[in-house]
């Protein structure tokens, strides 16, 4: 039973939409001011830092000298944190998407979103203090790793095929991400176990002292290789997410076209899924590479803080955000270091800001594409 | 019927989508060895680990914990690492013996370790207890051991009495004498608990115990620098559990000690809890009403589509540029103000003009507001507009229509955004270091003075505990189970938290999947 409306009475009434007017307002005026407070931070900066700049308050040849290797060492950070993420990240978005299982799917990816929520601190810690000793001790193993998974992967794919039947269907290739794991470690046991035998044979011994007389390369015990490591784990799972979501999101009436013409599910991923998805992968990296430019904590205890400039991986950097974390508090305000690091800091919001925006743009127009191709639903 | 069999299965894919399984694999892998890393040290750190007594080639004694073991650099074999407490001895607690120069090795049950409040720990053989200047003539292993636990027992009792009578009696009775120096009664009454303080501490003060290091040194202890003794070898594994168990309430109940590289991490814990809290207070009620008006009351035109896109924008924008805003606007700009109109008699020692509790929590409140905002704007765009216009055709006005239906239907969202969020502050370290995160502040911001929560105080958090300990200790190797063990807990929390959240919208997600409108 609906109860009739007691519109009726006109003072009520009137008493009732006078509130509600105000309360309408209330909520707007709220809402402005709570979006322009957070629109707040990029205005103060330029406030803060651009008067000084255009009326020379900062020296330019200092400007130089401070800003150049804390933006060379931001991008050597982020740009070994993409090598490491991009592949990974990417790999398992394809195999996630196109791969697994409706249901292991969904359990797959909450447990990646932990590893997203896992924070800076601890995995900066892992890096600078336990992974980067280890690294240093057993440098060739670690490295030939990177060789080693890919081609241990390979070789299971071609021992999968010699199987019987039976075996087949109790692997299947949807469930590979869970049973590869144990014969990776394996693998990733056994590279350590025989790294030394290796060294010692092809390196002299001792990989780093080998780097050192033949390529002339430095090596830090907390160094760019780390860095890569440790933000390309903190990154890979923001970038799954979002490469998977465009990745999940191309109309399934494309896939069974090409799966009807007779390609294969690699085929039909590679010919005709990747190619509508590919701006919103390409929006997932540049998210990934904006999250990597600003990450302080990973870099500041995994990279050594020494501003350098080289190629070398093997060397440790300073970014822009662990300077202003170690030097902000110190800095006198309104000094010219303090200005600086102000500088460096609206830099990293402009850059930040403008990758995702970009992003934004790019996985809009993808939605809209994704209905277009799809039809009406 | 074989050949059938084998067609019937699905094409090869070819070496790329192995690859592609792969690197799910590795991901996993590396989540799962991190994950178990932290897990086995963190919780390893609180067990009663057997103390080994070693004798090396050349005669020489030593008692101690191996921890690990390492290839010798240019030789054969393996050295192994030792902590062998006694800093007061020889100014080192490690010691690395290669284990081809050990001769023999026992697990003798008369070893104790004594947790001293000064210099760590002591490890080996307890000889008397007893008054200052005790002879040791006739020493007597089996009688002595319970004496040292009943002594300890009844220092603690001391030392639990002392606290009480100086937290409830003296500390009130000094600020009555502070804000009325004349006040007579007063004085004489805190005299009196002086006199009595000082005699709890000169019970406490008489006793030693005489201890004897494996290497023949001999120590005599004040019983009141012990804070507990225990004989590993000698425990069973029952004992050892409760041992642990203890031991793990403790480092979750107590303040840090030893430049935080022993003891717990209470204030950590609090000062994060309580900073989460008051962030999580204000960035509810902020967060819902942008929501709000981005989606129910704003002109749904281009500005409000670009205003939504920036503001999901700013959840990307690297927090150390928060921190940055926080120290330029809240710290240097309203804190000093604040610092000049009202507290301008604690100058130029600043109060609110310094980094402290609440511009802590104001800048982890904007940091995760973008949070709040896109969580709950997700949550009332999923409401179908059906719902809306039910209501409004009914005859409630907006503000009805919004309180009594939409916002109770968007609930499970705002708790998801407001989860997501304090998980994301609680992480948070870097805006941190700007804005008033401390050391050491064993003073949690919360006591029994007026004004009670304590907003300029600066505190302590888990996440820089970990950060500080780890890169700022004198002894990084001896802190570090103690840093397993902070990161084991901020890691807890912090999926917990997410958990839920995952929880929670899932469960929104299944309740209101049939009447999602389309995206």
């Amino acid at each position: 039973m609906i109860e009739p409306s007691r519109l009726a009475s006109p003072p009520r009434s009137h008493w009732r939409h006078q509130r509600d007017r105000l309360a309408t307002g209330l909520i707007a005026a709220g809402g402005i001011g709570v979006v322009g407070a957070v629109m707040a931070i990029g205005a103060f900066l330029a406030f803060e830092v651009l008067p000084a700049l255009a009326g020379g308050g900062i020296d330019t040849e200092r400007l130089r000298d401070a800003l150049t290797p804390m933006a060379w060492g931001t991008l050597k950070a982020a740009l070994g944190a993409m090598v490491f993420a991009i592949p990974l990240a990417l790999g398992a978005a394809m195999h996630s998407a196109l791969f697994m299982s409706q249901r292991l799917r969904s359990r797959m990816k909450p447990s990646l979103e932990m590893m997203e929520a896992l924070p800076g601190v601890v995995v900066g810690f892992i890096a600078g203090l336990v992974l980067a000793p280890w690294i240093e001790r057993h440098l060739a193993g670690s490295l030939a790793l990177l060789a080693i998974l890919p081609l241990g992967v390979l070789l299971a794919a071609a021992s999968w095929r010699r199987l019987s039947v039976g075996w087949r269907r109790r692997l299947p290739l949807s469930r590979a991400g869970l049973w590869l794991i144990p014969w990776l470690a394996l693998l990733g046991y056994a590279s350590f176990a025989l790294s030394p035998i290796v060294e010692a044979r092809l390196f002299g011994g001792d990989l780093r002292v080998w780097l050192d007389a033949e390529l002339g390369l430095d090596y830090a015990t907390r160094n760019a290789l780390i860095v890569g490591l440790a933000m390309g784990f903190a990154v890979m799972p923001s970038v799954y997410a979002l490469a998977e979501d465009a990745l999940s999101g191309v109309p399934s009436r494309l896939g069974e076209g090409a799966h009807a013409l007779g390609a294969t599910r690699w085929q039909t991923l590679w010919r005709v899924v990747l190619p509508a998805a590919a701006p919103g992968i390409f929006a997932a990296v540049m998210i990934g590479a904006g999250r990597a430019v600003g990450e302080t904590m990973i870099v500041l205890m995994a990279s050594g803080n020494t501003a350098l400039m080289s190629l070398n991986p093997f060397e440790g950097m300073r970014t822009m955000a662990a300077g202003i974390a170690v030097e902000m508090p110190e800095a006198v305000p309104g000094s010219e270091e303090y200005l600086l690091l102000m500088l460096a800091a609206l830099l990293l919001f402009a850059f930040t800001f403008l990758v995702n925006t970009l992003a934004e743009v790019v996985r809009s127009r993808l939605r809209r594409r994704y209905r277009w191709l799809g039809g009406a639903p | 019927m074989k050949r059938r069999a084998v067609r019937r299965l699905p094409r090869s894919e070819g070496p790329w989508a192995w690859l592609a399984a792969g690197s799910v694999a590795v991901s996993l892998l590396m989540l799962g060895g991190l994950l178990l890393l932290i897990a086995v040290r963190g919780l390893g750190h609180f067990w009663p680990a057997s103390v080994a007594l070693v004798t090396l080639d050349d005669g020489r004694a030593i008692a101690g914990r191996a921890t690990r073991e390492l290839p010798l650099v240019g030789q054969e074999g393996n050295e192994r690492l030792y902590f062998t407490g006694n800093r007061d001895f020889d100014g080192h607690v490690w010691e690395w013996i290669p284990v081809s120069a050990i001769a023999s090795q026992q697990r003798p049950v008369d070893l104790v370790v004594l947790e001293r409040r000064r210099y760590g720990d002591f490890i080996g053989r307890l000889v008397a207890v007893g008054p200052v200047g005790l002879s040791v003539d006739h020493p007597d292993q089996e009688a002595v051991w319970p004496r040292l636990q009943a002594r300890l027992q009844a220092q603690q009792a001391l030392r639990d009495e002392r606290d009480r009578l100086v937290r409830d009696t003296l500390r009130p009775l000094v600020q009555r004498v502070d804000a009325n120096p004349g006040d007579h009664d007063a004085r004489e009454a805190l005299a009196e608990v002086n006199d009595k303080v000082r005699a709890l501490q000169a019970g406490m003060h008489g006793e030693v115990a005489i201890v004897e290091s494996v290497g023949g040194r001999r120590l005599e202890q004040p019983l009141d620098e012990v804070l507990r003794a225990w004989r590993p070898n000698a425990m069973s594994p029952v004992e050892k559990l409760m041992a642990w168990a203890q031991n793990v309430w403790r480092f979750l109940s107590e303040g840090p000690r030893d430049v935080n590289a022993t003891g717990g991490v209470w204030p950590a814990i609090f000062g994060t809890v309580l900073m989460v809290l008051l962030m999580s207070l204000l960035v509810t009620p902020f967060g819902v009403l942008a929501a709000v008006y981005l989606n129910e009351v704003a002109h749904q035109g281009r500005m409000t589509h670009l205003v939504r896109i920036a503001v999901r924008n700013l959840a990307g924008v690297p927090s150390i540029v928060y921190g940055v805003f926080g120290l330029g606007v809240f710290v240097y700009g309203i804190g000093s103000s604040l610092d000049e109109w009202f507290f301008s008699d604690a100058l130029p020692s600043p109060t609110f003009g310094t980094g402290g509790l609440l511009w802590a929590s104001l800048t982890l409140a904007l940091l995760t507001l973008p949070v709040v905002i896109v969580a709950t704007e997700e949550g009332l765009a999923r409401i179908p507009v059906e719902q809306r216009e039910g209501a409004l055709a009914l005859g409630a006005t907006r503000l009805e229509t919004l309180t009594r239906v939409v916002l109770p239907m968007a609930v499970p969202a705002m708790l998801t955004g407001v989860i997501l969020a304090v998980a994301r502050a609680a992480g948070e370290v870097a805006p941190l270091m700007l804005v008033g995160v401390a050391k050491l502040a064993p003073q949690v911001p919360v006591d029994g003075e007026f004004p009670y929560l304590h907003l300029e105080r600066k505190f302590m958090h888990l996440g820089y505990h970990i950060y500080d300990t780890a890169f700022h200790g004198n002894d990084v190797q001896a802190a570090m189970p103690v840093v397993y063990a902070t990161a084991l807990l901020l890691v807890l929390v912090i999926l917990l938290l997410n958990l839920t959240a995952i929880l929670l919208r899932h469960y929104f997600r299944a309740r209101h999947g049939v009447l999602a409108r389309q995206p």
